[in-house]
């Protein structure tokens, strides 16, 4: 095994980094709204949102790169809030790698372990391990304007696990890749994070990256994280239209709700417990089923049928709604094609387990 | 609209012909011209074409001393000149934020000031009447004015230093701007202190403007003579006064260009050592 970061499991809730009440703004411009968040030992933490929703300037704060305007950050027991990126057991792989260009890839890695006096030996065996550990190899004597992308990418990150921080801070690292180097550097990261244990926050504008890499994910917008919890939590279970729309595909559907009931504009009507007023109910399009029968699932909405894709592993449907709301619906039952037809009558079918009703004004 | 190679190889160099020709006619011819004068020598007022290296040995016999005293001089003007130019360009590259521009333009409008009227102001202010003993008698700091102010080779140094600043902040400047705040941010991040990081990552990275600053004022330096003449007194002489008077009055001109060829080629030699020194030191 590699023991490059510090892991002693005290218990799956105990939170490693403690925010409380942070906040920034920027010249009269919120950046984070005041927040509270834990990121527990041993999570690889996504902070997922859209560009200019706070999370660099949030992870920035966690780093010590920004001080926060209120609140107190802990990490692990102890209070950061105003200690800078030197002083904190965290270390950042930047967006743009920052490698210092006057220095080979092994002299990059072994900087901060020559800040930190560690011994000759010492370091050596610890940069080994780390190029060992992202698979460098040969180019330990490179300069890092002879790397590609990818492995300077590989040479921010090294640079950082050597230094065996509670926490490894990754501000979009994957966002400079192209797609193809992206899938192997998740890859990559998944297995480091595997082998090694530690806690990893990645900040990301890609639900992919997020979905394939982090175990827990916090979506944040607009200054604030909307929601925080596992993969499966926040696909299926979005707390907000912003989250199921920022997700994955989400089909919304609009209802009114009237004392225990809701009832859709298509004709719909379930139970559903909760205040009287507007409703809107989230349907994944791979929850949706396409069918010739009314009466063949608990909820069913009448449509047509626009278009149909065929995209190897599934269909993909465009339905019509009578209101004029096309809706999404992916299905693996490539057989759909012989019983209707574009242009054609189709009903939209789901239970209730498979969609989420959001109070939201 | 489909010029071959060739071409357009023929256009450019067309294209580069007239600053070539200037350049030729008005650099290269004189100096190789006067390389050739210093290996003649001078009879009854009149250039005798007969090849001597006489000058040559001239040169090194009789102004070994002040070729010393002048690269002295010159070395310490421009390592003050150097270093304090980091210092402002530091600060403007990473200090004082929106300010550094108005610094920049500060320090870029003094070279408006011309050469003349800043010697002349050093005159004005280290003079025997000037400012300096003006304001220390007024003050009651001093009986009687200092006359150690000027006319020594301190004077020139801190002429000469204010004249070339503008110039050696420039280079410096230049390639602190290269160093991107994102290897600074770093260094943070991996434990570096503000002073690790000055001389680990800052100072590598603008090696280049720090010699081509060092060089230019190293250089104008060593070949002032106008500076030392009127601020040097007596005691600072430099080879540049020498090689003016041969090629005035004392219509020397072989040993003249000798001299400033010696100069020269010394100068050279001095930048490529320190370059050399710099960049290893850089390495390790």
């Amino acid at each position: 095994m590699i023991d490059v970061a510090v892991t002693q499991p005290d218990g799956p809730n105990e939170a490693l980094v403690r925010l409380r009440n942070v906040s920034k703004s920027f010249a009269r411009i919120v950046a984070v709204e005041p927040l509270d968040l834990d990121i527990r030992r041993g999570d690889f933490l996504a902070i997922l949102g859209p560009s200019g929703c706070g999370k660099t300037t949030l992870l920035r704060m966690i780093g010590g790169f920004l001080m926060p305007d209120t609140g107190r950050i802990e990490i692990d027991g102890q209070d950061v809030t105003t200690l800078g990126p030197e002083r904190r057991p965290t270390n950042m792989v930047f967006q743009g790698y920052g490698l210092f260009p006057h220095m080979n890839v092994e002299q990059n890695i072994a900087y901060g372990l020559r800040m930190a006096k560690v011994p000759k030996a010492e370091s050596e065996r610890r940069v080994q391990k780390v190029i060992d550990l992202v698979r460098l190899g040969e180019l330990a004597r490179r300069a890092p304007e002879a790397l590609s992308g990818g492995q300077q990418q590989r040479v921010a990150l090294a640079r950082a696990l050597v230094m065996e921080p509670k926490v490894l801070l990754l501000d979009e690292p994957l966002a400079a890749l192209d797609l193809q180097l992206r899938k192997v550097m998740q890859d990559e990261l998944r297995r480091i994070h595997a082998s090694i244990g530690g806690t990893f926050v990645i900040v990301t504008h890609d639900q992919g990256e997020a979905l394939g890499l982090a175990n827990r994910i916090a979506v944040m917008n607009e200054g604030r994280v909307v929601q925080a919890g596992s993969p499966e939590d926040i696909y299926a279970r979005p707390a907000t239209r912003f989250v199921a729309n920022f997700i994955g595909d989400a089909n919304l559907f609009t209802g009114q709700r009237q004392s225990g009931h809701v009832t859709l504009a298509g004709g719909a009507r379930f139970p559903d417990a909760g205040g009287d007023g507007v409703v809107f109910v989230i349907v994944r399009p791979e929850a949706l089923k396409p069918s010739t029968r009314a009466d063949e699932f608990p909820i069913s909405l009448p449509a047509t049928l626009v278009d149909m894709v065929y995209l190897g592993s599934h269909l993909k449907l465009k339905v019509a709604l009578p209101g004029g709301q096309e809706v999404t619906v992916h299905d693996t039952d490539l057989s759909l094609r012989e019983r209707i037809q574009p242009g054609g009558p189709v009903y939209l079918g789901w239970s209730a387990a498979q969609h989420r009703v959001i109070d939201e004004p | 609209m489909n010029a071959t190679i060739g071409e357009i190889g023929r256009s450019r160099s067309i294209l580069l012909a007239p600053s070539a020709l200037v350049f030729i006619g008005l650099f290269v011819l004189p100096m190789l011209y006067f390389f050739l004068v210093s290996f003649w020598q001078v009879s009854l007022f009149d250039l005798d074409r007969t090849f001597t290296v006489k000058n040559y040995i001239r040169t090194y016999q009789e102004y070994l001393g002040v070729a010393g005293f002048t690269f002295l001089i010159a070395g310490i003007i421009a390592l003050l000149t150097t270093l304090i130019a980091l210092g402002f360009a530091y600060a403007v590259r990473f200090k004082v934020g929106r300010f550094g521009t108005i610094l920049l333009f500060g320090a870029l409008i003094s070279l408006f000031g011309g050469y003349l009227a800043k010697v002349y102001a050093w005159k004005t202010i280290l003079g025997t009447n000037g400012i300096l003993n003006t304001a220390l008698l007024n003050l009651g700091v001093i009986d009687e004015p200092i006359t150690a102010f000027i006319f020594n080779p301190g004077a020139v140094v801190v002429t000469l230093t204010h004249y070339l600043l503008p110039l050696a902040i420039l280079p410096i400047y230049g390639s602190l701007r290269g160093v991107s705040d994102l290897t600074i941010e770093a260094a943070r991040d991996l434990g570096s202190t503000p002073i690790a990081t000055f001389f680990n990552i800052i100072l590598p990275q603008c090696g280049s403007g720090l010699i081509a600053s060092f060089s230019f004022t190293f250089l104008i330096a060593a070949g002032d003579y106008v500076t030392p003449r009127l601020v040097g007194g007596p005691s600072t002489t430099m080879i540049g006064n020498y090689i003016e008077s041969l090629f005035g009055f004392r219509f020397d001109w072989p040993l003249g260009s000798a001299m400033s060829f010696s100069t020269l080629f010394c100068c050279v030699g001095i930048l490529a050592v320190t370059s050399y020194l710099l960049i290893k030191a850089q390495r390790r």
